[in-house]
């Protein structure tokens, strides 16, 4: 018998509304639970999180602020 | 107590969405120091005569005077929320190209590429500030709800916790005031 690395789980807490929503949502899925829906669906949030984007640079912000000005919403 | 926040760039349809939450039955403060014009003719339902960002960036905005009501703050202005509140915001997302365009209506003067990406860049990291910050948000677009109002309220109103009248706040919305319209080409 081989031991697969063991997963670790901790509890998180969501309204109960919520959970009865996605209860609903993951009926007829392939999703056997809520627990196993909120995984996949954070995952994507975390991946989506990862891309690193171009950040907004000094040369950005003050572009911006200058624009801000000729739209008045910056003194 | 939480402070209800519209934001988004400028010109992504935040006066509408301040609209929708006032007709909607909603503590919307504003004052009225930046009159209606031509390219907000409801008005801005801004504080500060639109001028709120500075007060947020020298830290003399008296946020807590403003608990359980909304306010507009725009993207720029996202950074600078006071720490320790709690916070709902509705973000407010347009097509880009037709915020550039209504921006260089208002201004006078065409942007350029550089002014585009720059604002995608706050957009960016306006939305970044939000989830780090674990501040509680909804994005909305602009075209959608212009397309299909009571949907979208519909949605607003359950991220506020049902405190809208939907039948009102959809009266807020005025499709002829949809300008700017980015051309799709047949």
């Amino acid at each position: 018998m081989t031991e697969g690395k063991e997963k670790k789980y901790t509890t998180v807490s969501i309204p109960t509304t919520l959970f009865k929503k996605i209860e609903r949502r993951i009926k007829g899925t392939g999703f056997t639970s809520v627990s196993s829906y909120v995984t996949y669906v954070l995952r994507e949030i975390i991946a989506e999180d990862e891309v690193p984007e171009e950040p907004f640079s000094k040369e950005d912000e003050e572009r911006v602020k200058e624009r801000l000005r000729a739209l008045g919403y910056l003194e | 107590m939480v402070n209800y926040i519209v934001s988004g760039l400028e010109r992504s349809g935040t006066s509408m969405m301040m609209q929708i939450l006032l007709k909607g039955g909603m503590k919307v403060a504003y004052d009225t120091k930046r009159k209606p014009d031509e390219h907000n003719p409801r008005g801005y339902f801004e504080l500060e005569g639109g001028k709120i960002i500075n007060r947020l960036m020298e830290g003399t905005f008296p946020m807590e005077q403003y608990d359980d009501m909304v306010i507009k703050v725009t993207a720029y202005g996202i950074k600078y929320l006071p720490k320790n509140r709690r916070y709902k915001v509705i973000y407010m997302l347009r097509d880009l190209d037709e915020i550039m365009a209504s921006m260089s209506k208002m201004i006078g003067e065409k942007l350029s590429k550089e002014d585009r990406i720059a604002f995608e860049h706050l957009n960016n990291l306006a939305l970044k500030i939000l989830k780090e910050r674990g501040i509680e948000y909804i994005t909305v677009n602009y075209n959608d709800v212009v397309k299909n109002p009571r949907a979208e309220i519909e949605r607003v109103n359950e991220f506020l916790g049902g405190v809208l009248d939907v039948d009102s706040a959809v009266k807020a919305v005025d499709p002829k005031l949809y300008r700017n319209r980015k051309e799709v080409k047949k």
